[in-house]
């Protein structure tokens, strides 16, 4: 997993807790040295441009001219005087309430079927996975496109006419996109699914339970801090969609602003009419919001994930 | 088992996550190639375009053994958005194209070199003053126009022919395209037209056939609110009616010809510009043809010659001198103008437009002719516009599709218009 060197930074301050006194020093010195790639990319990738981001929030800044201060405009302007502000967050909440239940039910399902065959099982996974590792190049959003598109597949098979240039249907197709790429949710479903001891379902068996019975007492419970897991990564990763809206609506966000969703209403500000300060400050607005939405997530969890470990207390 | 781990996994993988939403993109330093000056050169246009300019600047390089030019073109809205982040990291291309709404900012944002100081290998003296003018910024000359062009109604000649609706004449007005698309539309079965009102070229063309402007001479809006929803009832009747394309063919255009309904065969014809409309030959294989923009009632043209394109040299580059050498081979080479042709326009070199006139083919020719027919007969172009026209192009075309989706009426969305503009002016 990529994300096991997170927790790396904590270790130093943790190992300078310990009552060996000696050699603390030069072990923080290794430490410091076999860190310093995460922490030269950190500091120069990540929080000098976000610190550059949250001074630039606060400036009105054309990236031709010097930033000038501008206090907490860009914040007030933002939610008191922007219409089509309000209009790509209600369009990104749409499209995270349609898109992130759709795939990882779809991710479940899939995963489910897939757990209990008996050959092929490792070439079914790749062609399942595969959609996430291509779908988000640029490429296949435009072909995406095409697809949609009057003229295009769906149009042909359905006789709906094109979806990407009709205001009530762009969005679904932009999350079809993204529920297309059930990969990763799929594959961590799995792994989650096979550690479920095969005890518990012949117990289940034993006494009578069917298989609806035993996916809603045995794999749902077993599983659902995979569940939760998935449940926060694409949640996070949906509210920031930006590929999928962009290639599909032809980086306009239309037809009428109907896929005009945060990131890409963002890059419009920013990008488009050079307005990088209140693109700045909608970043921060977004990743404030996401953190809000992360925690109640967390909250909610507690009455609803079943932690195997903490349920033998 | 994952056991508790899970719950802090969760967490430190959220945190990441969130991290990755924050961190911007830095844009790299410039490589020197070994011995040899090199210089990059981009644009925007459609293959064919891009063929030549490839074909001229390979010529260019013969001629200067120790120059090397990296070119790059993109379709028009990405090549600007690219274009500003470049100049805003100070890594700015050598030579750029610029079109006539970039170069107040791009000059006045220190991006531009002087180009008079170059003028030992840049001349400027075979190109009409008045025209050369318009690259300048306050007495300045930060690029130098590289063709004229300007705006024209292209049909598809077959199908208008045999609609038996009379073929465009110079000096027709509104009123007689209005009737013409509506003819066109019932004989032919498909939309006369593409819809103009999500063109702010187009407003502008309308909007001085009645005297007015896009913007004034200290650079606020030159129109009104009633102006603009009169300019966008009269589209929308018409699209209504089904005269003119449906939003849902609009709402495709991105400034490409191929996006457009003429291009995908779902209309008669297009306002476009001339230059860029050499892209309809492979899409309407009958045959096409140039006219006139309407004019206003009382017969006033609203269309005018524009710089087509400038070429500007950025103010960092390690080469100034053999930028303006490529700017100067490019202008007023008559070898590179003969392999250009009217791609980006007319040439603006007197001497070569008058000596390639005659000789230029097929398509070229038409353009040429096409603007030898107005010569005389237009006014003036409008100075440069302000800097926030900019983005307001793509706001025109986006306030519009509300109107054409029906979810604002003409005259809503142009009090929209109108705040956004001023407020974009302002800032």
């Amino acid at each position: 997993m990529t994300t096991t060197d997170v927790p790396a930074p904590a270790r130093p301050h943790r190992s300078a807790t310990t009552p060996k006194r000696r050699p603390k020093r030069e072990r923080e010195g290794a430490a410091w040295v076999f860190l310093s790639p995460w922490v030269l990319g950190a500091t120069v990738l990540t929080l000098l441009p976000m610190a550059v981001s949250l001074y630039l929030s606060f400036t009105d800044y054309n990236l031709f001219d010097p930033p000038h201060w501008v206090g907490l405009r860009n914040y007030t302007q933002m939610f008191t005087e922007d219409p089509r502000y309000w209009r790509s967050v209600v369009t990104t909440l749409t499209y995270v309430v349609i898109a992130v239940p759709l795939q990882l039910a779809l991710a479940l399902v899939v995963a489910l079927a897939l757990k209990s065959m008996k050959h092929g099982k490792g070439f079914y996974r790749s062609a399942f996975y595969a959609p996430s590792l291509l779908g988000a190049s640029m490429s296949i959003a435009l072909v995406w496109r095409a697809i949609f598109n009057d003229g295009g597949t769906v149009d042909n098979l359905l006789g709906t006419g094109g979806w990407v240039n009709k205001p009530g249907w762009a969005l679904l197709a932009v999350a079809l996109l993204t529920v297309w790429q059930f990969g990763a949710p799929m594959v961590i479903f799995l792994a989650g699914l096979q550690q479920i001891p095969a005890e518990l379902y012949e117990a289940a068996a034993v006494d009578g339970a069917g298989t609806w019975r035993q996916f809603v007492s045995v794999t749902v419970p077993m599983l659902s801090p995979v569940l939760f897991f998935n449940l926060v990564l694409q949640s996070i990763q949906a509210f920031q969609v930006f590929t999928p809206a962009f290639a599909v609506s032809a980086g306009k966000g239309g037809p009428a602003d109907s896929t005009l969703v945060y990131t890409l209403y963002l890059y419009d500000r920013g990008f488009v009419a050079s307005h990088m300060g209140y693109a700045s400050a909608m970043a921060w607005v977004l990743l404030l919001v996401i953190g809000v939405v992360t925690a109640v997530l967390f909250r909610t969890s507690r009455s609803w994930v079943f932690y195997a470990s903490e349920g033998d207390r | 088992m994952p056991g508790h781990r899970t719950k802090g996994f969760c967490a430190s993988a959220a945190a990441l996550a969130l991290c990755a939403l924050l961190a911007g993109c830095g844009g790299p330093g410039e490589s020197a190639g070994g011995g040899k000056a090199v210089l990059r050169y981009t644009w925007w246009g459609n293959p064919d375009r891009a063929e030549r300019t490839e074909q001229a600047v390979a010529l260019f390089e013969k001629r200067h053994p120790d120059i090397r030019v990296q070119t790059s073109f993109a379709g028009y809205d990405a090549y600007k958005q690219k274009l500003a982040t470049q100049a805003a990291g100070g890594d700015a291309p050598d030579v750029m194209q610029l079109d006539y709404r970039q170069i107040d900012q791009y000059a006045s944002g220190d991006v531009l070199l002087d180009l008079a100081r170059q003028k030992d290998v840049l001349h400027t003296s075979q190109i009409d003053t008045g025209l050369l003018a318009t690259g300048r910024v306050d007495g300045t000359q930060y690029a130098v126009p590289q063709g004229r062009g300007t705006e024209t109604v292209v049909y598809d000649v077959t199908t208008w022919k045999a609609s038996g609706v009379p073929l465009p004449r110079a000096g027709w007005t509104w009123d007689d395209w209005a009737d013409a698309v509506r003819t066109l539309a019932k004989t032919t079965g498909k939309p006369g037209a593409t819809d103009p009102g999500q063109s702010e070229d187009a407003f502008e063309v309308w909007l001085r056939g009645q005297g007015k402007a896009l913007y004034t001479k200290d650079g606020r809006l030159g129109f009104t609110a009633d102006d603009l929803t009169r300019w966008w009832t009269f589209t929308d009747e018409l699209r209504r009616q089904g005269a003119v394309s449906p939003a849902e063919q609009t709402t495709q255009l991105d400034g490409s010809v191929e996006n457009t309904p003429l291009g995908r065969g779902k209309a008669v014809s297009d306002t476009n510009w001339d230059a860029p409309a050499s892209g309809f030959l492979a899409l309407v294989p009958d045959g096409i043809a140039l006219a006139p923009m309407p004019s206003g009632e009382d017969g006033t043209p609203g269309q005018y010659f524009k710089p087509s394109m400038f070429l500007g040299v950025s103010a960092n580059t390690g080469h100034p001198k053999e930028a303006a050498q490529l700017v100067d081979f490019l202008v007023n080479d008559r070898e590179a103008a003969k392999i250009l042709g009217a791609t980006r326009g007319i040439p603006v070199n007197e001497t070569i437009r008058q000596e390639l006139g005659p000789q230029l083919k097929d398509f070229d020719r038409t353009i040429s002719d096409y603007q030898a027919s107005l010569e005389g007969t237009l006014k003036d172009p409008p100075q440069a516009p302000p800097s926030g026209d900019n983005a307001l192009q793509t706001t025109f075309q986006r306030d519009y599709d509300q109107v054409s989706y029906e979810r604002m009426s003409p005259r809503e969305a142009a009090e929209n218009y109108l705040t956004e503009a001023k407020a974009e002016l302002r800032s």
